[in-house]
């Protein structure tokens, strides 16, 4: 037990340094980033661009670094400079990087048209160029950098903190409503099979799974929020976490913008979509399992020394369906950080998921592997999460 | 009943009419009804969007100037051509580009079904059979990339690899081939065979999985015991006894995949890092429509519809399946 889970979490380490490395590489590699406008202004008369400040920009992304340093500088923050031991300095003149790479235009055989190839290196970087540079303690120890973009030179973590209560809101609420309403109507929906209230409800579920969110959420909008609108009916509004101005709506009044009735009206409609689509989700696993274990001979057993059908429903049957629904509920801890990217884009909610999807279509890489990284050590930690969890709910279960 | 009896009973009074397993199985899925609806509407949506060239009125990139947001049913004066739909925000025929967007779709998803499966299987089967160290490698590394959060990871891929489309080497003749399949240019192809490598990619998962599981139980079975008493090499085992036998869950699985596939590439597109616009998509046309449903709510309605009932059709056969092949699959 103790080795499996010892095991495990060395696997768990790998996968997230693993995976952190392919993405970082990813993003790193592929040409454009922060330099993509530059190489135009570069041609421009008005505002002539030297090759020192492109080197000097180049420096400031640390992009003159060779990738394995960027990795690790960003990752625990060294190496910061020679490596100094006994009063003596190591590899001072170990070449790191890149200052001005020779970039020459070269004919592609294939294609006849002229690329630009980096063929060489006019100045290298030395490893004694990094004492003094800025650089983060690393994202292990807490520090995320600096974001590049969209809130430029602040550091990561301001962003992120920003935007977290957001998605704690959205994804907490709507998680905490589908248990209350999914686990209940899953054992109902089990306990009276075949019934009509059975049969409507797999059904309602079975569409539920299968509607994809970004087309419902587009649906909600239009049905509570735009028609009723347009027709001077009471409307939700959407987009968004608070309005910019006061507005009125009929029936309910008045509206100032961000008090609190005006945050739970914004909350409503992103709330709604994302709870009935963990409803249908989590109410057929509950149903399933339920269904499973109203088969068993404990169930029967229970039965027969005349227990009350709602104890056997409750204490028998429920608790031992409840334990293949850990497998699901612990994965909504990952959720709560990385938010419904779906939901939070459609409508506009300032929440990790959208940031996300700015930071990636923005160019903001230090944004979107802050995310990445942090998300892929949740994950991580639900599934072993799941797995402990496994064994205490169902002391039948060895993990070898 | 008598032995006298019986002799004098007709041949046909006393056995039943023999049935191949195929027939079996498409009696059972008959019987579920939403599943054979859900088939029906398949076969239309497939040859409507086979026809594309025939039924479309219009070319796809094709602009009519000053005809913005026409009404639906709006004929072409010049040409007599009616817009079935309208037309879009710089006036090219909405119906045109739906039933496009629809066979570009649905055959990104299906090439991605094929190629993920067949992958899904090979690995399964290698990793059951042979079990060693072969299984712990491949198994080892199917859990890991099933334990990194997906649609954040596909974001990132996707995002690099189009903006970066020319890195990528892709031979000549498969580009043609999906751009004559496709009805695109071997250029605009290039995007959506990077869409398929992204998901096929992270789609073939689930299916090695679930053969590596059915090789595992096969392996003990009697019939295979008797096919390498006989001789048979492993090669043949595998082929002739393992696949066969574990097809129910991968055709199962291969059903709901076209279902994941068709919302997965619509959610890329939607979110902008999917097939872009000048290359006609549902995901895309739904993602173009969010900005003019202000005005016109009804818009998001004509993309956004058929890949709820493309999500829903694929649905409902994989369940009908999963209760003709085997109702005790847990999929």
């Amino acid at each position: 037990m103790t080795a499996f889970f010892i095991r495990r979490i060395f696997q768990m380490i790998l996968v997230v340094l693993v995976s952190a490395v392919a993405t970082y590489a990813l993003l790193n590699l592929a040409p454009g980033g922060p330099l993509a406008g530059l190489r135009q202004q570069q041609q421009s008369a008005r505002f002539q661009i030297t090759e020192e400040d492109i080197a000097r920009i180049r420096a400031y992304f640390e992009l003159d670094l060779f990738l394995p340093y960027r990795f690790t500088r960003w990752l625990v923050g060294v190496p910061t400079g020679p490596m100094v031991i006994g009063g003596n300095e190591y590899f001072s003149d170990l070449v790191v990087g890149c200052r001005k790479p020779i970039e020459s235009d070269i004919l592609n055989e294939d294609t006849g048209e002229y690329e630009i190839v980096i063929t060489g290196c006019k100045e290298d970087v030395f490893m004694k160029d990094l004492v003094g540079r800025r650089s983060s303690r690393g994202i292990l120890l807490g520090d995320f950098g600096l974001s590049w973009r969209i809130l430029r030179d602040r550091p990561v973590s301001d962003l992120l903190l920003s935007r977290l209560s957001k998605t704690l809101q959205l994804i907490g609420l709507s998680t905490l409503l589908s248990l209350l309403i999914g686990v209940p109507l899953g054992v109902y929906s089990a306990v009276r099979q075949y019934s009509k209230f059975d049969y409507i409800f797999t059904s309602l579920a079975f569409m539920g799974s299968a509607m994809p969110t970004f087309f419902f959420g587009l649906l909600m909008i239009i049905l509570f929020s735009l028609v009723p609108k347009e027709a001077g009916w009471p409307y939700v509004p959407s987009g968004l976490s608070e309005s910019v101005r006061d507005y009125t709506i009929p029936i309910i009044g008045a509206v100032e913008a961000g008090s609190f009735k005006d945050r739970s009206l914004h909350i409503l409609l992103p709330t709604a979509v994302l709870t009935i689509v963990n409803i249908s989700f989590y109410s057929r696993f509950i149903r399933a399992s339920m269904l499973e274990v109203m088969r068993q001979d404990y169930v029967r057993t229970a039965r027969a020394k005349g227990l009350a059908e709602r104890v056997v429903i409750l204490k028998h049957a429920l608790r031992n369906a409840l334990i293949p629904f850990i497998t699901i509920v612990v994965f909504t801890l990952p959720g709560l950080f990385s938010g419904a990217l779906i939901t939070e884009s459609i409508f506009a909610w300032p929440g990790m998921g959208r940031l996300y999807l700015l930071a990636l279509g923005d160019f903001d890489y230090p944004v979107a592997m802050a995310i990445f990284f942090i998300l892929a050590i949740l994950t991580v930690i639900a599934t072993l999460m799941r797995d402990f969890l496994y064994t205490i709910a169902d002391p039948r279960i060895r993990l070898s | 009943m008598s032995a006298a009896q019986v002799a004098s009973l007709s041949p046909e009074a006393v056995t039943i009419e023999e049935r191949s397993p195929f027939q079996i199985v498409m009696t059972r899925f008959k019987r579920h009804r939403l599943a054979m609806v859900s088939l029906v509407v398949m076969t239309v949506i497939f040859i409507i969007t086979i026809l594309a060239p025939v039924i479309a009125p219009f070319e796809v990139q094709e602009l009519s100037v000053d005809k913005y947001f026409v009404e639906w049913g709006t004929v072409d004066e010049e040409t007599g051509r009616v817009h079935y739909l309208g037309t879009d925000q710089i006036g090219r025929d909405y119906f045109s580009r739906l039933i496009y967007a629809g066979r570009i779709s649905l055959t990104i998803a299906i090439v991605s079904v094929i190629i993920s499966e067949l992958v899904g299987i090979i690995v399964g089967a290698v990793s059951g059979f042979f079990g060693g160290w072969v299984d712990a490698i491949l198994m080892r590394f199917v859990e890991f990339m099933l334990t990194i959060p997906l649609l954040p990871l596909l974001l990132i891929i996707s995002s690099m690899l189009l903006r970066n489309e020319e890195l990528i080497p892709i031979p000549e003749p498969v580009l043609n081939f999906m751009g004559n399949l496709l009805l695109l240019t071997p250029r605009d192809a290039r995007n959506a065979v990077l869409i398929i490598l992204i998901l096929a990619g992270f789609g073939w998962l689930n299916a090695a999985q679930l053969m590596r599981g059915m090789v595992l139980s096969l392996r003990e079975q009697t019939f295979v015991e008797a096919s390498r008493s006989l001789g048979a090499s492993n090669y043949r085992i595998i082929m002739r006894d393992m696949i066969p036998n574990a097809m129910a869950p991968i055709i199962v699985d291969a059903s709901l995949g076209l279902a994941g596939y068709i919302v997965t590439e619509a959610a890329l597109a939607f979110l902008g890092f999917g097939i872009q616009d000048p290359i006609p998509t549902w995901g895309n046309m739904l993602s173009a429509s969010q900005e003019f449903m202000l005005d016109r709510p009804w818009l998001p309605l004509v993309p956004g519809l058929p890949i709820f009932l493309c999500s829903l059709a694929f649905n409902y056969i994989g369940d009908g399946l999963r209760d003709a092949l085997d109702p005790r699959l847990k999929l």
